[in-house]
């Protein structure tokens, strides 16, 4: 089923590539993180220690995929082009570490239900200040 | 903002929610990724402030030639990307440089951009509207605008060859370089007489008066300039692509008016078509400048309205001026007007634009049979111009500017017409 799901999700993403149809784009990306998903609770048992390798390879492929639709492409000077390869390559290294550092930590924790609230709470701080930043974005 | 910020926050909304829902902390690592790259996008996000200068080496070049332009830019905030793009005309073609172009400005950089373009047709431009994009090093933001820092740049036609001008049958009373009919002060021998009272001494013809026991005295011609009147016929022109009939006859007038403006001579331009636009004769440099202003006014403006040599006002013509029309022979109104003006008594030479090399081959039967028609027709205007006495050069791909011209002065040599 999770393979089912992931291969949707490439399709679409393959998709929205191919028409640069940027609305679609993140859908697609979203199907592959389901079918993720769909194989983390079918597993069932202990941590995937896989999870950073995972987020660091849904990053590159979001920010490629996004610099492929940017539209009308100038072609660009070496020190743009070859910064902007740096920078992607940090981010996704970074990608990674991060995504370790958080595995650790919630490997470690022991759970309860304080813990929980701590996270939805988290979760929705996140969200909500995503959400905050997103609506004064007039700069 | 771009569409990838509400993307990455919804990524990141559904990856930490589903972590939640499913348990598994692996989901939460999967989406932290995309929070964190939209929170630190948005908390380092700023409005950039970038001003720009644009100078053109020149505000006038040939068509043909190339000219410099540079774009400074300077920014108080700067973008990691910032893309620019000069907005040139199409007759302006980038020789070196690329445009648009992505580049780095950070804060407080200068940075200048330099175009070589090439005028490819003649034409009045402004150029220096450039397009600013900038995206910040987080792909989150997008900003344009677009600064109108436009100048004048004024392509004028290329110059032909011209070797020999056409002579004008009638000069004018001011001195020149031609020849005159009459007889006065000049160079050039035109008879002798016998000697009265007042004649200089170093005239006198002292071989003649030797022979002939008196005194005998030699007459010249007088050195004079002319009026030439370039008519230029913008009822219609023949156009494939960039190329058009009214090019080469621009070409044509501005060689034409800059070469008897040296001569000297009174030159005047007549636009005669669908817009009706003239300029006195006169002499001088400034003059050949305003015909050239003039020129690149021209335009093909599709008219129906019956004009004939009436509304062209008549200082524009003055007596006896050598009028020189440059026709593609496409319109009755012009082939009427032309027959007209001879009618007059103006001295008149008719330079015809060929625009055969612009036409399509014909296709079919039919198309052939109209192709021949329409050739024998323009055949048979040519041969009404030739009864009238207007002598018609044809200058197209196969012939120079030059060539034609002598044609026709070879035509003026051998068939003077009657009431000239």
């Amino acid at each position: 089923m999770a393979g089912g799901v992931g291969v949707a999700g490439c399709a679409l993403t393959a998709f929205a590539l191919l028409t640069r149809w940027r609305t679609v784009f993140p859908f697609g990306l979203a199907l592959v993180g389901t079918s993720y998903a769909v194989y983390l609770a079918l597993r069932n048992g202990a941590v995937d220690a896989r999870a950073p390798a995972v987020a660091a390879a849904l990053f590159a492929a979001a920010e490629l995929g996004f610099w492929s639709l940017e539209r009308t492409p100038s072609p660009s000077e070496t020190t743009v082009l070859v910064r902007r390869v740096a920078a992607l390559a940090a981010s996704v290294l970074l990608t990674a570490l991060v995504g370790s550092l958080l595995l650790v930590l919630a490997t470690g924790a022991t759970g309860g239900v304080g813990l929980e609230a701590a996270g939805v709470a988290a979760a929705v701080l996140a969200v909500a200040l995503i959400a905050r930043l997103a609506s004064r974005a007039s700069v | 903002m771009t569409p990838k910020l509400p993307a990455y926050a919804g990524l990141a909304a559904l990856g930490l929610l589903a972590a939640l829902a499913v348990r598994r902390p692996e989901l939460a690592v999967v989406a932290a990724p995309f929070a964190l790259y939209a929170g630190i996008g948005l908390l380092l996000a700023r409005r950039p402030r970038i001003d720009a200068e644009v100078e053109l080496e020149g505000e006038r070049v040939l068509e043909g030639d190339e000219l410099e332009a540079r774009v400074t830019l300077s920014a108080e905030i700067g973008a990691e990307r910032v893309e620019v793009l000069l907005q040139l005309p199409r007759e302006l073609v980038v020789a070196e440089g690329v445009n648009p172009v992505q580049l780095r400005l950070a804060d407080g950089d200068r940075r200048e951009l330099t175009f070589r373009l090439r005028c490819a047709r003649w034409g009045a431009f402004r150029v220096g509207r450039i397009f600013l994009r900038t995206h910040d090093a987080f792909g989150l933001f997008v900003h344009e605008a677009t600064l109108d820092l436009r100048r004048p740049l004024k392509a004028y036609p290329s110059e032909e060859h011209v070797r020999n001008l056409l002579k004008p049958l009638e000069t004018q009373v001011f001195a020149g370089n031609h020849v005159a009919r009459q007889k006065g002060e000049g160079i050039e021998f035109a008879d002798l007489r016998r000697f009265v009272p007042g004649d200089r001494i170093r005239h006198v013809n002292w071989r003649a008066s030797a022979r002939r026991g008196e005194l005998w005295i030699n007459e010249h011609h007088a050195e004079r300039n002319a009026d030439v009147v370039l008519l230029l016929d913008s009822f219609a022109e023949a156009r494939r692509g960039d190329s058009s009939t009214l090019d080469p006859a621009l070409r044509a007038a501005g060689t034409l008016a800059a070469r008897y403006l040296r001569e000297k001579d009174r030159v005047g331009f007549v636009t005669f078509g669908g817009i009706l636009n003239w300029l006195l004769p006169t002499t001088g440099a400034v003059q050949l400048y305003r015909i050239v202003d003039a020129m690149l006014d021209t335009q093909i403006v599709l008219s129906f309205a019956w004009r004939d040599i009436g509304t062209v006002p008549r200082r524009t013509l003055p007596p006896q001026a050598l009028v020189i029309a440059l026709t593609p022979l496409l319109d009755d109104r012009a082939e009427a007007a032309l027959l007209d003006l001879r009618g007059r008594g103006f001295d008149l030479v008719v330079v015809e634009i060929s625009p055969l090399s612009l036409l399509p081959e014909p296709r079919g039967e039919a198309g052939r049979l109209a192709d021949r028609l329409w050739r024998l027709r323009r055949d048979a205007v040519r041969g009404r111009f030739e009864r009238a006495g207007i002598p018609v050069a044809v200058w197209g791909d196969e012939t120079s500017l030059a060539a034609a011209l002598e044609e026709v002065s070879a035509y003026r040599r051998h068939a003077r017409p009657l009431s000239a």
